[in-house]
């Protein structure tokens, strides 16, 4: 028998195996943590209850399929000229299913030259990271994005 | 206080009065997130995580950030910042437990 | 009971490799993502680290003496290792060299598996980035000897799977994914070259040897010893299949 056709045979098996991969972890999160914190709250306190705009000046870069969960690359670039006159302000970014859905709080100046925040964060499960930014004139832009978080090879 | 290993580094390695540069931070720290339980003990690790860095350069703040417990052990942090002159950039980080560290490098424009 | 066990995970074993081709593997997007992660590697911190803790013992210059070289020529010299030294009458690796050093100077020798010893040897194997790998596996009987108990240690089945480093690292599967991680050449990879390097399941640095030993301890094998014959063979084994590579540590790996 060929390989092809003997992991054929096995199919059934193999999709039970290929769902292992991906943790679903949103029927897992049920104990809070200290810092409990979900997404819209978030966003309420910081912006205020006014309504984020998707924009694409935001240029959120995350995997779509994140190697291991405990460290996942997030790079959040906003076009923005940062003069003293329009600049942006904050970057947050969020994961959305966490425990406590905040990452980090970034506020920036003119002096930084360039808007742009990057780190790794942990991602309990496959979720949306999210990047939410505050402009000088007290606008609010929004970007987000799916990561798969798979827990994968060997050891 | 356990000491602990944290680095700056400026991208690039040499730069001019008005560049743009890239500055990364990072630290060795565990960011315990207080959910996760000690394997041979079974109990529960406490809480513990850096959730404050705040970048001074030639004593103008530049970036503050608060940080959470969902930000990878050993964290990296990168952002961008405008060379304006020789001087310190210093950066200042605390952890939940109220730990309080600083680091500094020089910061020396070529032409 | 354990024979149902051990049926069981060879069939998830299996499942999860005929899964793979397709849909659970990274784009090469996502790969480029993680290979800048490289620029900030937590492990700078770390080659910052052995670098003070050579400072101790002269630093370079005190190691290049130590060899016997001269300064210049020590970063090809490091990139040689695991290599026969006389004085030893044995092959061995940068960290035995370490060891003895330590105690030629009258300081207690670092464990091999002690974090200050995977500091210094992350340090002082960065300081032959960007040289190619010139381990030279039949420069003398000893390498011969060792090169040769390092590919039976990688060959040989062991443990209750039966399992032997060939059967994930072989020709005929390298490049099929298991559980997401297509499985790799060690020699494309630059094993021999990025390692000591960062993992970031463990949120730690680890070395290659360190890597052997976690690979036996996950199949299933009996663990040898850091800094063993067997051990330092499998080294040179592996280290001679990324010849040419250049070395660039502190390696990043997930």
């Amino acid at each position: 028998m060929q390989r092809r056709d003997f992991f054929k045979t096995l199919g059934t098996a193999a999709v039970v195996g290929a769902t292992i991969p991906v943790m679903s972890f949103a029927a897992e999160t049920k104990k809070k943590g200290p810092n409990a914190f979900t997404y819209e709250q978030a966003l309420d306190v910081i912006t205020g209850g006014k309504k984020p705009v998707k924009s694409d000046k935001v240029h959120l870069k995350v995997p779509e399929i994140a190697e291991n969960g405990a460290v996942v690359p997030v790079t959040v670039e906003v076009d923005s000229p940062m003069t003293d006159s329009d600049y942006v302000k904050a970057i947050h970014i969020f994961a959305t299913k966490n425990n406590n859905v905040r990452c980090i709080d970034a506020n920036l100046t003119p002096a930084n030259g360039k808007a742009m925040l990057s780190t790794r964060v942990k991602l309990g499960g496959t979720q949306d990271v999210a990047a939410l930014i505050e402009l000088s004139n007290g606008e609010f832009l929004i970007a987000a994005q799916s990561v798969k978080v798979t827990i994968g090879g060997c050891g | 206080m356990e000491e602990r290993k944290s680095l700056i580094k400026i991208k690039p390695k040499s730069y001019k009065d008005g560049e743009i540069v890239k500055v990364n931070f990072m630290v060795m720290h565990p960011m315990e997130t207080g959910m996760r339980k000690d394997k041979k003990t079974k109990e529960l690790v406490p809480a513990n995580y850096v959730n404050s860095i705040k970048f001074v350069y030639n004593g103008k703040t530049i970036t503050n950030m608060t940080v959470w417990e969902s930000v990878s052990a050993n964290p990296v942090f990168t952002t961008y910042m405008k060379i304006e002159g020789q001087g310190d950039l210093t950066v200042t980080y605390t952890d939940s437990t109220g730990e309080v560290h600083e680091q500094s490098i020089k910061i020396k424009p070529k032409g | 009971m354990n024979k149902i066990i051990k049926i069981a995970l060879s069939v998830a074993v299996l499942s999860s490799l005929s899964f793979c081709d397709d849909q659970f593997s990274m784009s090469d997007k996502d790969r480029a993502m993680y290979a800048e992660m490289l620029d900030n590697n937590p492990a700078d911190m770390t080659v910052a680290s052995g670098e003070e803790l050579l400072s101790y013992m002269g630093g370079p210059a005190g190691l290049a003496k130590y060899l016997g070289v001269s300064e210049e020529k020590l970063p090809e010299y490091i990139a040689g290792f695991p290599r026969y030294i006389k004085k030893f009458d044995m092959v061995v690796g940068l960290d035995q060299v370490l060891q003895a050093m330590m105690h030629d100077g009258g300081h207690k020798p670092l464990e091999l598996k002690s974090g200050n010893m995977f500091e210094m040897l992350t340090y002082v194997k960065s300081l032959a980035n960007d040289v190619p790998i010139n381990i030279d596996v039949n420069a003398n009987q000893q390498m011969k000897d060792a090169y040769a108990l390092g590919e039976k240690t990688f060959n040989t089945k062991r443990g209750g799977r039966g399992l032997s480093c060939l059967s994930c690292h072989s020709p005929d599967v390298i490049g099929s994914v298991l559980r997401t991680q297509p499985l790799p050449d060690l020699g494309v990879n630059n094993s021999g070259g990025t390692w000591p390097a960062y993992r970031m399941t463990k949120s730690s640095v680890s070395t290659l040897q360190k890597r052997f030993q976690g690979c036996m301890k996950n199949a299933l094998l009996a663990v040898i010893p850091l800094g063993s014959k067997e051990m330092v063979g499998l080294e040179v084994f592996v280290t001679d299949k990324a010849k040419g590579k250049p070395i660039a540590i502190p390696g990043l790996k997930r």
